[in-house]
Formats: structure tokens, sequence, C-alpha cells
């Protein structure tokens, strides 16, 4: 079986062509995920989120903070699906005023994709905890990664902040400022 | 052979008559001393501070640094690796050209990871990941490399987890893209390291199968034997054994568990699925092994199959416990058998712990509740020190009559 790999050398011509092809896809797909980035702010709807940084201090050592959303915890009663909801479900979230300056409301959880009227919004995100009254989610986006001039690394109180999130027609979606 | 070794051992040799003194010094001749390995092994250090050096730099600067510039440096040490990779594999340095094409690919995933970060992107599916692996594939088939097929077994693994864990679904086109396209460079190039790792990665992709689809964890079975019957048609036997461990241990580990803690009835009741889709599956899977084993000849292994055995079927209690330990025991003996014909000393010693085990579990199964506790460690001591004893003997027996007829093959021998 050594003589398969021993018998390489006449390949070689071969070789240069396509691990080169390969590098060039690779660049091309980590381009990618920036232009996603990107093309999400250019044509994403826009979404306020309310939120509050679970813990300031933690930023001494690593370059993200936790926020807690306002529409993590929602009444049980907003749930709309076939059946009773459960723990990693993924489901969609329904929420107000796309496109306003002011914080988005949960209008229902959704396990299956619904219509979002014009001013409304579809915010993707997984069941965390069921509770009896209520149900916990998260969206993905509760590490905000802080960058070196924002206003999170002026002091360690924790304030109400203003997360504008923007949602992607494709499914993505990203933080692109956060503000007090 | 060592130059050390030589130069304190020879001495001796030229005293005792063994070879002449001019003998001594064309030998110690002959293995000259190796260069000093701690010299050879400066640069890399060397290389390796550095490099460590320029990664505390950027991780202690990266939340400073502008999202251009982040992006910039990922793809240009992507680019460098895959480059100073190609150079090596060209003037024939294949193991360090590889090693490089491997971190390579790690620095492909962890700049998908970080990019993503930095526009603070979320996905909500697996595709973002799905590139990793897709890329792990195509490059160990490109560069004909095991080393970078068990690399992306590896990574399948992590992306798989994570899909799971995170975001709450299974890749299915990350468990086709090892099982189909690693599983067809594993069959067109067979390799011991390689069978083991994809068999252990390809389980752990059915494990998190089971987990996510909230099956009976029985049906862990069906792909895991699937593994083993792929096995058994693998041309090259040593490679295809190899590819059967895994599942053989995972199977063993069951039925002991069933063993030990089968006796509850609600326990044994997560076990069993519908018995018809089950059994048939199963039975499907089986039929498979056993042509493979007839085509290569390799019957002599059929008894694998008997740690299969649904004995989970069974009502719980002593009946269930009772009947996996025979299953045991007959396993463990149909290894020891099977060694004893071949005279392989691994699989003998191998027969040996699987029959000791069987014996430590049917004795604290059994007696533990009927006799007095000294007694019942007592009557234990005593029992597995006379299997040692017979086992030893037994062992030695065999070995010294398999060395005996030199390289006759093993069914030639005589038995006792």
């Amino acid at each position: 079986m050594a003589s398969a790999v021993a018998a390489v050398p006449e390949a070689l011509p071969r070789f240069k062509l396509l691990p080169r092809l390969l590098v060039g896809a690779q660049v091309l797909y980590v381009l990618g995920v920036a232009g996603a980035g990107y093309a999400t702010t250019a044509l994403g709807k826009a979404v306020v989120l309310a939120a509050t940084p679970a813990d300031l201090t933690t930023l001494k050592t690593t370059d993200f903070v936790r926020l807690r959303y306002a529409v993590a915890t929602v009444p049980r009663t907003q749930w709309q699906g076939p059946d009773e909801p459960h723990i990693r479900q993924s489901v969609y979230v329904l929420l107000t005023s796309a496109g306003a300056p002011a914080a988005a409301t949960v209008l229902g959880v959704y396990a299956a994709e619904p219509h979002a009227e014009a001013g409304q919004a579809v915010l993707r995100g997984w069941v965390t905890d069921v509770f009896p009254r209520t149900l916990g989610l998260r969206y993905g986006l509760e590490r905000y990664y802080v960058p070196a001039a924002s206003v999170l690394r002026k002091s360690t109180v924790a304030r109400p902040l203003r997360v504008q999130v923007r949602i992607a027609p494709w499914g993505q979606s990203r933080i692109v400022e956060v503000s007090e | 052979m060592s130059h050390k070794f030589l130069h304190t051992e020879s001495p001796a040799w030229v005293a005792e008559g063994l070879i002449t003194e001019a003998q001594r010094q064309q030998l110690l001749a002959r293995y000259p001393p190796d260069a000093v390995p701690a010299v050879g092994l400066l640069p890399l250090l060397g290389s390796l501070l550095v490099a460590l050096s320029a990664l505390s730099v950027v991780a202690a600067n990266w939340a400073a640094l502008p999202p251009v510039a982040r992006l910039a440096l990922l793809l240009s040490s992507l680019v460098g690796a895959y480059a100073g990779g190609h150079y090596f594999v060209q003037r024939g340095n294949r193991t360090l050209g590889r090693g490089l094409v491997g971190l390579g690919l790690m620095l492909f995933g962890v700049s998908i990871i970080l990019v993503s970060q930095t526009y603070q992107l979320v996905g909500y599916d697996a595709s973002g990941l799905l590139a990793w692996v897709v890329a792990g594939v195509a490059l160990a088939y490109a560069h004909r490399s095991r080393m970078l097929a068990a690399l992306t077994v590896l990574i399948g693994a992590v992306v798989q987890t994570y899909c799971t864990q995170a975001l709450g679904s299974y890749s299915y086109a990350t468990a086709a893209l090892l099982a189909g396209g690693l599983g067809y460079f594993w069959w067109r190039r067979p390799d011991g390291l390689l069978s083991t790792v994809l068999s252990a990665g390809l389980l752990w992709q059915a494990a998190l199968w089971v987990g996510v689809s909230h099956a009976k964890i029985t049906w862990f079975f069906v792909p895991a034997m699937l593994v083993y019957a792929a096995g058994d048609w693998q041309a090259n036997r040593p490679a295809g054994r190899a590819a059967q461990g895994p599942p053989l241990i995972a199977a063993y580990l069951f039925a002991l568990g069933l063993a030990l803690f089968g006796e509850t009835d609600a326990y044994a009741d997560l076990l069993r699925p519908p018995v018809l889709a089950y059994l048939g599956a199963l039975g499907a899977v089986l039929a498979l092994s056993v042509a493979g084993k007839k085509q290569r000849g390799r019957l002599d292994t059929l008894p694998d199959w008997l740690l299969l055995l649904p004995g989970f079927y069974l009502p719980g209690g002593l009946p269930l416990a009772i009947a996996t330990l025979v299953v045991l025991y007959a396993h463990a003996g149909s290894v020891l058998l099977r060694a004893h014909r071949a005279g392989d000393a691994d699989q003998l010693t191998l027969g040996t712990v699987l029959f000791v085990g069987a014996t430590m579990v049917a004795y604290f199964k059994l007696t533990w509740a009927f006799l007095d506790k000294s007694l019942f460690f007592l009557l234990g001591g005593v029992l597995l020190l006379g299997l040692s004893w017979y086992l030893r003997r037994r062992n030695a027996r065999v070995l010294a009559a398999a060395g005996a007829p030199g390289a006759a093959p093993g069914p030639a021998r005589p038995t006792e």
C-alpha cells in the first residue's frame, strides 16, 4: 500500500493546477463571507433591539460581552406552532417596528417561517428554556465583539443598550452597531 | 541500532569472543552517532517561538484592527501556508509540505469563523462551515494524503458537533461527505490509522444523529455496523480490521452495559425500537457483512456479530442479564478460538481480557446478592487467581506450540 504513494512523482505536473485552484476557491470563499457581511448591512431589514450587557468586567480579559435582549424572554401565549416548543428547537420570531428607531417587540414565535408585513421582520432563533408561562430564546447575537472605540469600553456600569441589527433576505443577520 | 548501545555493550562482546576488535570497529563505523538531535530541533523551536510571538501580537491587537486589515491578515497567512506547502511538496519534502497544507486547511476554518465574528454575522445553518469540510475532502484527494483525510474527519466531527449542539439541526451533507468522499478515499488507499480515525469519526456522526433525532439509542448500531460491513468488503485485510475496531468496541461496551445495568425494565425500555424495523435494518446490514466476509474469505470473524444480538427485547431483570452474559462468554470464546487457530498472540491476549472481563461481570452480577460479603471477596479473588493461572499456562502452551512450526501457516499446526 506504500507503493501507491511512492508512485506519485510522475503525477507532479498534474499536481500544479488542482491544489492552486483549491486555494483560490478558499480565498474567494473567505472574501464571500466578508461580502455577505457588507451585503447584510446594505440590503437587510433594520431592527433595533433593547438589551443590557450581562457583565462588563469580563472585557478586561475577553474582547466580547454577553448581551441580554429584552426579546429573549417571551410569554408562552405568543407561541404559534402545531406542537409544544422543545429545547434547542429552531424558531422564527416575528418582530414589529422594522426600520423604526423604537425598540422592536415580539408579535409571535413560530415553528415555521411566518409572512412578514411591511414594517415587520422575522428574526431566527432557538428555544433555550421552556417555562410554564414563558419561553427563553437565543438569537445567536448574544456575543458582541466590542470594537476598541466602543462606548462599552468607557465604564463598567451596565446601562440599557440599543442594538441595531440587520436581517438579510437570505437568512443571515448581524449586529451593525451598539449604542447607549 | 543506536551508537550509544553499541559503544557501551560491544567491549563485552569482544571480551566474550563474540566478535573481534576489528569487527567491533567496523560495527561502530557502520552506525555513526546521530547528529546531535537537539541542534536539528533548534530552527524548528526558533520558528515556533517567532510564530507564537506574531500570533500574540495579532491577538492582543485584534479588537483594534479594522475589519479590512483582519481580512488581509487572515488571507495572507492562509495563502502563505498553502504556498509554503506546495513549495516543499514540489521540492520532495512531502511531510513538511503536507503539514503546511494541513495548517492552511486549519487556517481556512479559522478564517471563516473569525471573519464571521468580525462582521458580527450569524448564520442559521451549517452552510458556512460546510465549505471547510468540502475543502478538506478536496485537498485529501488533490494531495493524495491520508493525513489530510484524517484531519478532515476531525473537522467534520467539529462541524457536526457545532451544528447539532448550537444550531439544533443535523448536517446530512457533512455526514455524506465524510462517508462518501473520504469513504471512497479509504476504499482506494486503505491505511491502518486512517481506517480507525474514519471509522470512529463516522460513529461520532451516527451518535450525534441519534441524539438530534431523539431515536432509541440502539438505532446507532445500524450505521455503526454498516461501517463494520464496509471493513468486511475492504480488500486490504488489516485496514478493514482496523475500521471494524470502533464499531466492535461500541457494541462490546453496549453489551457490557446491558449486562451490568439492564435489569431494570425502565432502562431496557429506552432501548427497544420497533422490532420489525430494527431487526429488518440490522438483518440487512448483517447480510451485507456476511456477503463481504464470504467474498473475501473471512468467515472466521462472523462471531463478532454475537455482540449485536438484540437481547434488550427480553424482559428486563435476571433473564436479560444472564442472556447478555452468555453472549459475552460466547464472544470471548470465539475470539480465543480464532486466536488459537491462527496462533496470534495479540488476539489471544485480547480474548483473555474479554474472558476475564465477562467473568468479573458475571461474578459481581450473580453472587453479590446471595453471598456473605467476606465470602464474596474471597471467592472472587480465588476465582480470578485460578483463572489467571490457567489462562497464562494455556497461553504459554499455545504460543510455544505456535512458535515451534516456525513459518508454517496457522491451520497446518496440529491441535493439541
